[in-house]
């Protein structure tokens, strides 16, 4: 095994600053296989001191490369593969683990290394418990989440092209791109979150009131933005969603299932409001109002304006 | 053609019992078909509707998932039959192992041409071992799947990505995770849930399986309950809402937290 | 004595949950019962998912099934607050398999599949309520028609059914008993009027005054043997009591797990209710009432399974169900006092709907008539 380098896996996206952060704390040497167009190639070749990239993709989707992306991690044996929690870093990634036949760690906390072999701190079984885990063996496969684009400032090293024939089963016919709601939940110092407790799409915009008296963002459960649509996906906030840490976060309607409540577990203080006293989240929350949101949400926008 | 269906039966970690020092207790959690696996129960059984394929179950696990139950409950979703594998040694698996074991039964059903898969487990929750299996098998993988029909030679897939709906033309095999609201699921009928005990089921035995050894390792160093789950709640009785929201606005901004 | 359910009972009980999570929740109840309106798409959901056609024989497209499970989701629904949400249709419509032609029960299954009422039961008159062999509603026939006269009355769901189960008799035979049959009448019929009647209960079912005047349709529409009627009713009477204990079973269910939610919520003097000595002797009694209508309710259901010969099990447990079933319901409006009788708490809706059964299917009294005799005969 390589033990001084470590390999990230770009799947078509410049968003990799994230999986370039882990691999820098375990290695020194940094390659990343970038299976996608030329353009993401050359961006992260800022960033890393090899890049070994895939050839144009044409019209293959990015999972089509999994095979040869394996093939060369399995040949270059490093210390650890760091992959994107996206589709098609998911996929990357377990091609990788088949080959090495190696578990893939997610809910990561800490990374780093202790006599040689990498730790991590790993949130286990939806957030119910958390382990500290060693890796022996072999290769370390790491899902991390990208977070942001890769620093395109600095110089890039050389873009090494390799053949590496795609899976040739699927063509891509079209993309009907969406409209991006452009939120950014990070960076919100207030949230205000709806879940099943209300009844109607309409009805929305009671909490659409209520995020701007607070001066914060809307989000919601995972219901409301699947299934029913009423919200859009980029605010959901749970297990696979957004998982975000503001000072305020004001939960509607929300019984506090374990699958959401770890999307916000580091919020500084959590409000409840549910008509049911016996729902988990009053457990979870600094403070609450057991109540009907109905009633409860415009007086709190009323106190809040200050026309109470 | 083929279509297998890959579940999981597993408890909802909610309803987990997490000792002080981290460890978790599921002996009194019920195991149930894993909350997004019926979307793709529904979306095989149309596609085999509309093309007189086959609708195979498949499951893996440690042996208390094999019950009279558990295997109607599966049956009773618009399978034509199914498989399991059921041994003790699959207990406490990581992904990347029941991944093998997935795909190596995959390959003893033989002629598969679809592996539908849910949108994650219950408990895992992290979408990655349909991947692993598409790995596994060498097939192509592709997640996030909203909508599958049969179209000539091939299947018309379209996904649900960040950048937009997706669609691709795919040629099986090919394995594919749905999307957790690509179609809501019916429920399961009187008759199927009935008819459930007369349909197939065939038990594979893990050793009969060519499954490839564990290479690397986990080693469990500490466990934890998690950090943040303790919180005071102070409670305001809305009987009257306009009286608990200043009181709430109140205590919020003594706490500076507005 | 095993009281546990059976795997596909679990699963049935799992998947009729989903459907009343989806289809049936409270504010789709409320909204029915203050417009008067019936639960169509609730029914045809039932109906898609194969509830509908439920303890039918198979060759009628139906699912066999036990009493006892029969039971348990008919609980189950009117447990969600749905009165009268499930059985009562299929069981009227045994009638027709059992001794309709085949054209009669290819109509009438053929509305059940649609999930649709089949037809309305049409037994009482002004003067014919509890003594129903007292109806004069007349059916001659000559040449091969039938021409029926007469007035029925509080005639359930007969706007929303395509025909009517009218029971009339040949005014030429004098045994009362011998003189009564049953016909299968469309409800558009020439002659046929209706008049509904505004009631506060049962308010998901429509109730009519209908009128037949000169109705004059083709004998074909008898359903089994003329002079029959009375014989082809009572055969699936238990059954019908059976539903109906099951229904308020379910209802009080409801009632008793709202005014127990609420007594560990409503704070007075300091404290929730449910900490008083008189709230919690009215929940405990009402834990046993609940208990003992389930304890009779499955063990009846239980009977019908085992071919154990029911005598006056079915009028007993129907009596028992109905009236300690509204006792409950009327400790939970006590419970929850002013409140309850605001819009927007259900428990009024439940007293309201609990109160009907009483007296629909059979009154208290009539059942002590049925039992009575049938006790002291079987001592004698």
């Amino acid at each position: 095994m390589n033990a001084s380098q470590s390999w990230v896996l770009v799947a078509d996206d410049t968003v990799a600053a994230g999986l370039v952060e882990v691999a820098r704390t375990l290695t020194t040497e940094v390659v990343a296989v970038v299976a996608g167009r030329l353009a993401v190639a050359e961006a992260v070749a800022h960033v890393v001191d090899r890049v070994v990239w895939l050839g144009e993709p044409a019209d293959a989707p990015v999972e089509a490369f999994a095979p040869a992306v394996a093939d060369l991690i399995a040949q270059a044996a490093p210390l650890a593969v760091i992959g994107a929690t996206t589709p098609g870093g998911r996929a990357l990634l377990g091609a990788v683990a088949a080959r090495l036949q190696a578990p893939v760690l997610s809910g990561l906390g800490s990374v780093e290394l202790a006599d040689g072999h990498v730790v991590v701190t790993r949130s286990m079984l939806s957030g119910v418990s958390e382990h500290r885990t060693g890796v022996e063996g072999g290769t370390a496969v790491l899902a991390v989440d990208p977070r942001a684009d890769v620093d395109t400032a600095g110089s890039p090293v050389p873009v090494e092209e390799v053949v590496a024939p795609p899976l040739r089963t699927a063509r891509i016919l079209d993309v009907k791109v969406k409209e991006h709601a452009g939120v950014n939940l990070d960076a919100a110092k207030v949230v205000v979150s709806v879940g099943r407790g209300l009844k109607a799409q309409a009805d929305v915009a009671l909490l659409e009131s209520l995020a701007e008296a607070f001066g914060g963002e809307l989000a919601c459960s995972r219901p409301l933005a699947e299934g029913v649509d009423w919200i859009a996906k980029e605010r959901y906030i749970g297990i696979s969603g957004q998982h975000i840490a503001p000072d305020l976060y004001v939960a509607v309607g929300i019984s506090g299932q374990l699958q959401h409540m770890v999307g916000v577990r580091d919020a500084k203080v959590i409000v409840a409001v549910n008509s049911d006293k016996d729902a988990l989240i009053f457990a979870q929350c600094d403070y609450g109002i057991i109540g009907d949101l109905y009633q409860v949400v415009p007086a709190l926008t009323a106190a809040l304006r200050g026309t109470a | 053609m083929k279509i297998v269906v890959a579940y999981k039966w597993a408890p909802n970690p909610q309803d987990a019992e997490v000792r002080p020092d981290g460890t978790v207790d599921l002996s009194r959690a019920k195991s149930a078909v894993s909350e997004y696996d019926p979307v793709a129960f529904e979306l095989a059984r149309r596609l085999a509707d509309a093309t007189g394929a086959e609708v195979i179950g498949l499951t893996v696990g440690a042996a208390a998932i094999d019950t009279p139950l558990a295997r109607k409950a599966a049956l009773s979703r618009g399978l034509d039959r199914l498989v399991l594998v059921a041994d003790d040694a699959l207990a406490g698996a990581d992904g990347t192992r029941l991944a093998a074991v997935l795909a190596a039964a995959v390959t003893a059903i033989g002629e598969v041409d679809v592996v539908l898969a849910g949108d994650s487990s219950i408990d895992v929750a992290e979408g990655q071992v349909p991947l692993t299996v598409a790995g596994q098998l060498g097939w192509l993988g592709l997640s996030r799947v909203s909508s599958v029909v049969a179209d000539g030679e091939g299947l018309t897939v379209e996904r649900d990505l960040p950048g937009g709906v997706t669609v691709l033309a795919v040629q099986t095999p090919v394995v594919l995770a749905a999307t957790a609201d690509a179609v809501v699921p019916k429920v399961a009928g009187m008759k199927d849930i009935l008819a459930a005990a007369m349909k197939p089921v065939e038990v594979l035995a893990l050793a009969d399986l060519a499954v490839p050894g564990a290479q690397v390792s986990l080693t469990t160093l500490a466990t934890a309950r998690p950090a943040g789950g303790e919180r005071q709640a102070v409670l305001f009785d809305a009987a009257d809402p306009a009286t608990a929201a200043s009181q709430l606005v109140g205590a919020l901004r003594q706490a500076g937290a507005l | 004595m095993d009281f546990g359910l059976t795997d596909e009972q679990e699963l049935l009980l799992g998947s009729l949950d989903e459907l009343l999570e989806r289809e049936c929740p409270e504010s789709y109840i409320a909204d029915l019962d203050l417009t008067h309106q019936p639960p169509t798409s609730f029914r045809k959901a039932l109906n898609e998912a194969g509830f509908g056609s439920l303890g039918f024989p198979e060759e009628f497209g139906g699912t066999p099934c036990d009493a006892v499970t029969m039971v348990l989701l008919a609980e189950r629904v009117c447990r969600q607050g749905l009165n009268n949400g499930f059985g009562l249709e299929l069981l009227q419509a045994m009638d027709i398999l059992e001794f309709g032609s085949d054209e009669q029960k290819k109509e009438i299954l053929g509305l059940l599949a649609a999930g649709d009422v089949p037809f309305a039961l049409g037994f009482t008159e002004p003067g014919a309520g509890s003594d129903n062999s007292a109806m004069s509603t007349t059916a001659v026939h000559y040449d091969g028609m039938v021409t029926f006269n007469g007035t029925k009355t509080l005639i359930t769901n007969a706007l929303q059914s395509k025909y009517l189960l009218l029971m009339a008799k040949n005014p030429e035979v004098g045994d009362k008993r011998k003189a009564i049959s049953m016909y299968l009448v469309p409800m558009h019929a020439q002659g046929v009027t209706t008049n509904r009647l505004d009631k506060i209960m049962w308010n998901i079912s429509d109730a009519c005054e209908i009128f037949l005047d000169d109705v004059t349709i083709p004998e074909s529409c008898l359903v089994g043997v003329k002079g029959n009627g009375f014989k082809q009713v009572m055969r699936n009477l238990d059954l019908e009591r059976l539903v109906i204990a099951a229904t308020c079973l379910g209802l009080a269910q409801c009632a008793f797990d709202d005014a127990a939610t609420y007594a560990a919520q409503r704070v007075q003097f300091g404290q929730p209710i449910g900490n008083f000595q008189l709230i919690q002797l009215k929940l405990t009694d009402m834990a046993i009432k609940l208990e003992n209508i389930r304890n009779f309710v499955y063990k009846t259901a239980w009977m019908l399974d085992n071919d154990v010969p029911l005598k006056s099990q079915g009028a007993l447990c129907k009596r028992y169900s109905a009236m300690a079933a509204f006792e409950v319901a009327d400790e939970a409006m006590q419970i929850f006092g002013g409140v309850g009788v605001t819009v927007g708490t259900r428990v009024s809706r439940l007293w309201r709907d609990l109160r009907g059964h009483r007296f629909g299917g059979g009154t208290d009294e009539i059942m002590v008539h049925i039992a009575g005799r049938q006790i002291v005969k079987d001592h004698s």
